[in-house]
């Protein structure tokens, strides 16, 4: 550890009460910026953030230019990134998996409309744990509905874990699975098809029911075909989990037909059509670490898909269904370059790629004047399985890097005598 | 001997539903008989009788001759916690035959390892392939009978699948030995079984010679879960270690009745019946007898220290806690009861019972009790386990992050020598030193990075995978045509 890092580190772990969790305006020096832009990675570039935004991005920020207080992390040359984003997790609705009742993530009796927002539990042991690890925003969705092809709405929530967190965009997109299932796939499209033009009706029907007119809405809640109208009218994803290469190929004719955007989760046989893709401009949310032919509708997995999806000109996202280590999407990212990614993009699938494809490039995903400042200072390569996250930033609030599984280990290694 | 008497049952007879042990004095010629029949009669003319009862299961494997390839320019960790630099390795007959600088290059194919690091093949003590194959399917999945809570009298090798598309996959990742458990539903699971990772049409074929039995147990959630479940005991684990103990009560009484039997005169012997045979106590015994080593799921700290108590009120030895989340709170036992633990890196929170994660944990075993701790890295995972080398680099990254003073050239201990160690096969596995099976991988980039990759990966001698060659490895029949006719998987 060189002398600076750790005069900086014990300045931080000093000041740790007055410092953290507060908004403030903080000049990050000499940082190797892995923009997630088309800028590319800045080296020897100072970040300034101001009132819990990124307000300059340049070389050679001159301190005393900026304003008294401002708090000065000298970075020595590490890789700052954009806080990471796990796309489609269940981080906040889990605590454990097999207990029941730590379990948010399912209902017994909603379906598309299902929106979890209300679930996500901020002071959740799995927050702060992800949030050490570079995890700054988590895309919350539902891991399954009543029993029909949909699962309901997602929801975002950045991961300072304050008490009172809402959601910073919700009902963002719906999730729904295709295939793999015991009813016939052939069911689910007419099962999908069925709720559209359900939903085409009760748009039709809009002003008889605000008279008070009767509208059977069939199987479906009207809370559930609003959702379904939200994905054409205003064009929110609808998030299809599928694997199979030719249920993606249909899905993409029903999403032109009734004109919504989709983006593919799983997806591990998409390399097969990876020219549709880009052609069509769907993005895919893949775990490029996920190689195994687990069924008959993923026989084609493989480890390179990330890079053969990305070569051709597709728009990929890194996520790993693991709530509890969402964070190893940097591992799955490292894997995929291992396996013939560029680095840049793997580096964008973890952060930018996931913001624009669920409309949220506005204000997180990259390192650019005017965004949230979500950032990560890096002891090394982010992709490498061996390197940690020195400094998380939240909305330009340094956060605490302290974590339940941490005081564990400061425990036991005094037991032990390890200390 | 105490399994005298079951050896023979091979050639039992029925009598009055007991049965009969044969004469003593045909036995030696059933014992010849049964070496013919299985053609090694030279190898094993000493044969013992202890053997004998796992005869009909024996290993088939034996890799060609291979011939002399000599490793050069490599950097290497031995996996005896040694770093070589710039050294060669050359290996014959399927067999490492010297390690060091200037070995003698003459009549050996030669392979340039340009400074790449070499290591031996990884190991990973914690599997289902095979028993939990890919694709997943009902018909597939063999690799827990959750029928009963104690179930030893089964053996995970009759249930592997040889066809498997993730055997391919972990051989990608430089795994060319491998341990094959049932699953953690009952107290006690049955038989596991070292295969090596070769392609083969038996399971016979893929067995690791001479790899001793183990046993699963299972510990905490998972028995009580599946039980409790269905109103029965277990429920508690209070429950669970009444189970245990009367499985091991019961094992003393039967290991008892064949020794008082085999103590008999030969006149004594002619008179009365032999012990029936017993599949499940027969495992048992063999666990009472130090010969079958017990594989035990285990992930809280004081189950651990409970389970040491069970082991030593019956006098038999574990000799690891698998999926040991909770190893770091009693790091100091373990080492002090020469316990391996085999851990992951990371995976936490899925049950409670492994809520109580640390990053650390790996490390905090291997430096316990001045670094006597016993440490092992494995994987439970099809996907992991084409990755095992990155998840000790996460293990070594957390403990040295933590101010504990651990190398590379310990931590791959944790997939090599550590594993082989637990499975008892460190005498032919684990390390690079002349004498052993010439299991080597040769690393596109230093092992403990995310971007490494193997890029050779030789199993007894013979160059198993190679990177740069797709022809190189044998894909299994699964892989064969089956997303389209003319291509295979990958």
């Amino acid at each position: 550890m060189s002398l600076t890092r750790s005069i900086l580190l014990s300045l931080i772990g000093l000041l740790s009460f007055s410092i953290f969790a507060k908004t403030q305006d903080i000049l990050i020096k000499n940082a190797t910026v892995i923009t997630s832009t088309e800028l590319g990675v800045l080296e020897e570039t100072d970040v300034l953030i101001q009132n819990g935004a990124i307000s300059l991005v340049s070389e050679n920020i001159d301190i005393d230019t900026v304003i008294t207080g401002t708090t000065v992390i000298e970075a020595n040359g590490r890789v700052l990134t954009a806080g990471l984003l796990a796309p489609v997790t269940n981080l906040g609705l889990i605590e454990i998996e097999l207990e029941a009742e730590t379990r948010d993530d399912r209902t017994d009796h909603f379906s598309a409309g299902f929106s979890i927002s209300s679930a996500f539990n901020p002071s959740s042991t799995l927050i702060p744990y992800n949030r050490a690890s570079g995890i700054t925003s988590a895309i919350v969705f539902p891991s399954s509905g009543r029993g029909d092809i949909f699962s309901g709405l997602g929801s975002v929530f950045k991961t300072h874990g304050d008490i009172d967190t809402q959601s910073i965009s919700t009902d963002i997109a719906m999730i729904m699975q295709m295939g793999g299932n015991t009813d016939s796939r052939a069911s689910n499209f007419l099962e999908l098809e069925d709720a559209f033009l359900k939903a085409k009706q009760f748009k039709k029907s809009r002003n008889i029911i605000q008279r008070g007119g009767f509208f059977d809405s069939g199987e479906y809640s009207e809370r559930d075909l609003e959702a379904l109208l939200n994905l054409t009218e205003e064009r929110k994803p609808l998030i299809v989990k599928t694997n199979r290469a030719s249920d993606m190929l249909r899905m993409i004719e029903f999403a032109k037909v009734h004109e919504i955007n989709i983006i593919f989760h799983g997806a591990k046989e998409a390399w097969r059509i990876a020219d549709r893709l880009a052609e069509e401009k769907i993005p895919v949310i893949i775990d490029p670490m996920d190689n195994i032919p687990s069924s008959f509708d993923s026989i084609g997995a493989r480890i390179d898909g990330a890079s053969i999806l990305t070569e051709s000109g597709v728009t990929v996202l890194i996520g790993i269904t693991d709530a509890h280590n969402s964070f190893l999407s940097r591992q799955g990212a490292g894997n995929a370059v291992a396996n013939g990614m560029d680095q840049y993009e793997a580096m964008k699938a973890l952060t930018i790629n996931i913001a624009k494809a669920f409309g949220l490039a506005d204000s997180i995903g990259s390192i650019e004047v005017g965004k949230n400042a979500d950032l990560v200072l890096w002891d090394g390569d982010p992709l490498e399985v061996m390197t940690f996250a020195d400094i998380v930033i939240i909305d330009g609030r340094i956060m605490s890097g302290m974590t339940r599984s941490k005081r564990l280990r400061d425990r036991y290694l005094r037991v032990i005598g390890l200390d | 001997m105490t399994f005298g008497s079951i050896c023979i049952h091979l050639f039992h007879l029925e009598h009055k539903g007991e049965i009969m042990i044969l004469n003593p004095k045909y036995s030696s010629l059933i014992t010849a008989l049964v070496l013919i029949l299985f053609g090694t009669i030279s190898a094993q003319s000493q044969i013992n009788e202890k053997e004998l009862i796992n005869y009909a299961y024996e290993s088939t494997y034996k890799p060609e001759e291979s011939g002399k390839v000599i490793i050069t320019n490599a950097n290497i960790l031995t996996g005896n916690g040694d770093s070589i630099l710039d050294a060669s390795i050359l290996m014959h007959k399927n067999k490492i035959v010297a390690v060091g600088k200037d070995l003698d290059q003459s009549d050996a194919m030669v392979i340039d390892a340009e400074g790449k690091w070499v290591t031996p093949g990884i190991i990973d003590i914690h599997s289902h392939m095979g028993v939990y194959p890919a694709p997943s399917l009902r018909s597939n999945s063999d690799g827990n009978e959750a029928t009963s809570p104690t179930t030893p009298h089964v053996w995970a090798e009759h249930s592997v699948w040889t066809q498997d598309p993730q055997y391919t996959l972990a051989l990608k990742g430089g795994i060319t030995s491998f341990h094959v458990l049932v699953g953690s539903a009952n107290l006690i699971g049955g038989r596991g079984v070292t295969l090596k990772n070769i392609r083969s049409r038996t399971v016979q074929g893929m067995k690791f010679p001479n790899a001793p039995y183990t046993l699963k147990m299972a510990c905490g959630e998972n028995p009580k879960r599946v039980y409790g479940g269905r109103k029965s005991e277990p429920s508690t684990r209070m429950g669970n270690v009444a189970g245990y103990r009367n499985a091991w009560i019961e094992a003393q009484a039967y290991q008892r009745r064949l020794t008082e039997y085999a103590e008999k005169s030969d006149e004594a012997k002619e008179m009365s019946y032999s012990p029936s045979r017993d599949l499940g106590l027969e495992t048992l015994v063999g666990v009472l007898e130090g010969d079958i080593l017990v594989q035990m799921h285990c992930y809280r700290g004081e189950e651990m220290a409970v389970m040491l108590d069970v082991a030593k009120e019956f006098d038999y030895k574990i000799t690891t806690f698998h999926h040991a989340i909770e190893a770091y709170k009693v790091a100091d036992i373990l080492a002090q009861n020469s316990v391996c633990a085999a851990m992951w890196a990371d995976w936490w929170g899925f049950k409670n019972e492994a809520f109580d994660m640390v990053w650390e944990n790996t490390a905090i075993v291997d430096q316990a009790e001045e670094k006597t701790g016993c440490a092992i890295v494995h994987s439970d995972s099809a996907v992991d386990i084409q990755r095992l080398n990155q998840q000790a680099a996460k293990a070594l990254a957390a403990g040295q992050k933590s101010g504990l003073d651990i190398d590379k050239g310990r931590a791959i201990q944790w997939i090599t020598l550590n594993p082989a160690i637990a499975l008892g096969i460190d005498d032919q596995v684990g390390s690079i030193e002349p004498g052993k099976m010439a299991d080597i991988v040769i690393w596109s980039h230093d092992p403990f990075s995310v971007y490494s990759k193997a890029e050779k990966v030789f199993i007894d001698g013979h160059l198993k995978f190679d990177i740069d060659d797709p022809a190189s490895f044998k894909r299994t029949d699964f892989d064969i045509g089956i997303i389209d006719p003319e291509g295979d998987r990958l």
